[in-house]
């Protein structure tokens, strides 16, 4: 079932601010707006190209990837899998340090998976932006649900980021082995099958979801709901997990389904990609040795920080 | 599936039924008191006229069932000498009850009302959930109770990353067949180690209808000093399309008898994070407040309340304004002998 956020506003009650265009109108919406730039007579032929060049290089958004850390399983090493287990102190700790790296990096919209060890890993994270807007998650489970979660001011829904949570963006779904340890799992099984399991791409362990099936569920949520943020000019974080985040960054990257299975992602380094004109681009390794490295700052991500650290003073 | 069923049943009951026992409650409090007796559907010795309260019964162990390997766990740290565990109807068993009051939220920095508006806690607020933690850090908990708010959740995990049994709260998921088959745990020695958290809305906030999101300027302005204060301080008043402290009372303790106080019955140590007014309304209900009692009655964030539950009846054991440590735990000789083998396994 896929997640509804569109809020339709009730009578003095303000939504929160969140469009979902679907897929199909974004496209004609941006086709027209170049159009439009495109006949302004007013305007010399070259500045008008300049000026839809400008137009359009300005419409840059930041999507920031976060992968949670240390869960109380980690720890125990269990497999975790779609149990909902929370943060270890470690895991709050990271969590935290993810927040300090992306704190000049604006942040419009929140998805996290629906465990609390993500949901917990981006609110931790936000204690420690800069811009201090408020993160809200967003309810719509029920009609009471949604009444009883509204905000009456416009101003603080201005102040708020929507956080919406959503089962797509969840762990692999490891099935019989949840819960297990890898002692307990390779005698049941054998530990040729579970390295089988654990690194390939398409077989699944006994009523789980192999890399392959994860991917499917998490880049269609992907292209259906937040890449159409991205294309408004939204930035977005986006809070989950290792196989859910390696799917995305595989449909981001390119990568083949090779690649993906050795692709290792960091805990509490938060990678941060550029989606301009279409296309996304990578900013920050995986495994970033300095702040340098993790995040070569567009000119726009400068301006900002900048306005950040005025604001401030 | 049939849990689910019986819980809406519940749920329709709910309402209607507590009004009518708080005005019993009032008017009867020397009687209130009644010492759970082996017929288990007198059990808390309020309900009158409650239909199939042996049903709710099966429906609560079987939902707890569901998601615990059986309704008796026997903890090694906790079991006593005789260990007639398939006693369901444990008479002389004591269990603790630990309510914890989230700490401060982005919104409570920033001065507006905030409800049941989904916000979470500030750096400040993550403070006190772990000092919080620390100090029920040798309290047993086998089950803990969250309101469905991020805020509460967070306190609640927050605080148990410092808990010395190290055992693990996973978070029960029931909003669909596909997400309870999801979170299946596969191993049984996992499980004993594992605490069920179940999320609750009953537990919420009282909900502030068109004030949420508003700051107190901005109230007084559209509304008027006056008014305001008595939203704020009544019992029975709600704000405009939001509720009273009475309305949130009636769900919030409905949920409690319902759900919680039976686990407790059955010698679960329970632990429940939850809010400011969802946390009242329990206490009143523990301490047999009146009205006028409970609008005057403030709880500190931070410092976790200890109530012992025995035989049927509540013993509070720490003060919401506790000042010192042994000020807010008087702890039985149960909870005594715990921390001991706690101190001697680590």
């Amino acid at each position: 079932m896929a997640a509804t956020f569109f809020h339709q506003p009730a009578a003095g009650l303000y939504g929160l601010g969140i469009d979902v265009p679907s897929f199909g109108s974004s496209r004609i919406f941006g086709k027209l707006l170049s159009t439009r730039l495109f006949f302004n007579s007013s305007h010399h032929k070259l500045h008008l190209v300049l000026a839809s060049i400008s137009h359009d290089s300005s419409i840059e958004s930041t999507l920031i990837l976060i992968r949670h850390g240390e869960s109380m399983w980690n720890e125990k090493n269990l497999f975790t899998g779609c149990c909902d287990v929370p943060l270890t102190s470690r895991g709050v700790e990271e969590a935290i340090v993810a927040g300090k790296r992306i704190s000049y990096i604006p942040v419009d919209l929140i998805f996290t998976s629906g465990l609390i060890r993500a949901k917990m890993t981006a609110m931790l994270a936000m204690t420690q932006h800069h811009e201090n807007k408020v993160p809200i998650i967003v309810h719509d489970e029920s009609e009471q649900a949604t009444l009883w979660s509204g905000v009456y001011s416009e101003k603080t829904t201005k102040q708020s980021i929507p956080v919406i949570t959503t089962w797509q963006l969840n762990e692999r779904m490891y099935g019989d082995l949840q819960g297990l340890n890898k002692k307990e799992t390779a005698e049941k099984y054998g530990k040729e099958q579970v390295h089988e399991w654990r690194r390939s791409y398409d077989i699944s362990p006994p009523n789980g979801e192999s890399l392959e099936m994860c991917s499917r569920r998490a880049v269609a949520y992907f292209k259906d709901f937040i890449e159409p943020q991205l294309k408004s000019g939204k930035h977005v974080m986006v809070a989950a997990h290792a196989n859910s985040l390696r799917s995305i960054i595989m449909y981001l990257d390119r990568l083949t389904s090779q690649e993906v299975t050795s692709l290792e992602l960091s805990t509490g380094i938060p990678l941060l990609y550029i989606y301009k004109e279409g296309k996304f681009s990578s900013r920050g390794s995986p495994v970033g040795p300095t702040e340098a490295g993790v995040y070569a700052y567009t000119q726009n991500l400068a301006i900002y920080r900048q306005q950040l650290d005025e604001m401030s003073h | 599936m049939a849990a689910e069923v019986c819980h809406h049943a519940i749920g329709a009951l709910q309402s209607h039924s507590y009004l009518s026992n708080l005005n019993q409650h009032q008017n009867l409090r020397s009687n209130s008191l009644r010492l759970v007796t082996k017929d288990f559907s007198c059990s808390n010795g309020l309900s009158m006229g409650r239909s199939s309260h042996f049903g709710q019964r099966n429906c609560i162990v079987t939902r707890s069932s569901a998601t615990h390997s059986q309704t008796s766990v026997v903890d090694p740290v906790l079991s006593p000498s005789r260990s007639n565990t398939s006693d369901t109807t444990k008479k002389s068993n004591e269990a603790a009850l630990i309510l914890i009051r989230h700490g401060e939220s982005l919104w409570n920095e920033k001065n507006l009302f905030t409800g049941c508006v989904d916000v979470p806690l500030s750096s400040k607020g993550i403070d006190e959930a772990i000092e919080a933690g620390k100090r029920i850090s040798s309290i047993p908990v086998d089950l803990i109770f969250t309101s469905a708010l991020i805020r509460a959740q967070m306190t609640a995990m927050l605080a148990m990353t410092q808990h010395r049994r190290k055992k693990v709260p996973i978070v029960m998921h029931n909003e669909s067949e596909q997400a309870k088959a999801w979170s299946q745990v596969f191993s049984e020695d996992t499980k004993k180690q594992s605490i069920p958290v179940i999320a609750a809305w009953q537990l919420n906030e009282r909900m502030y209808g068109e004030l949420q999101g508003l700051n107190k300027q901005e109230t007084a302005d559209r509304y008027g000093k006056e008014q305001v204060h008595e939203w704020r301080r009544s019992y029975d008043i709600p704000p405009p399309n939001g509720e009273s402290l009475e309305m949130c009372a009636e769900r919030a303790v409905a949920y409690f008898r319902d759900q919680i106080e039976p686990q407790l019955l059955t010698g679960k140590n329970v632990m429940i994070a939850a809010h400011g007014n969802s946390l009242r309304s329990i206490i009143m209900y523990l301490d047999k407040l009146t009205s006028q009692e409970v609008i005057s009655l403030e709880l500190s964030t931070g410092i976790p309340m200890l109530y012992i539950f025995k035989e049927g009846r509540f013993i509070r054991r720490g003060s919401p304004i506790g000042p010192t440590e042994a000020g807010v735990y008087a702890y039985t000789k149960r909870l005594a002998l715990y921390k001991q083998k706690l101190d001697e396994m680590f």
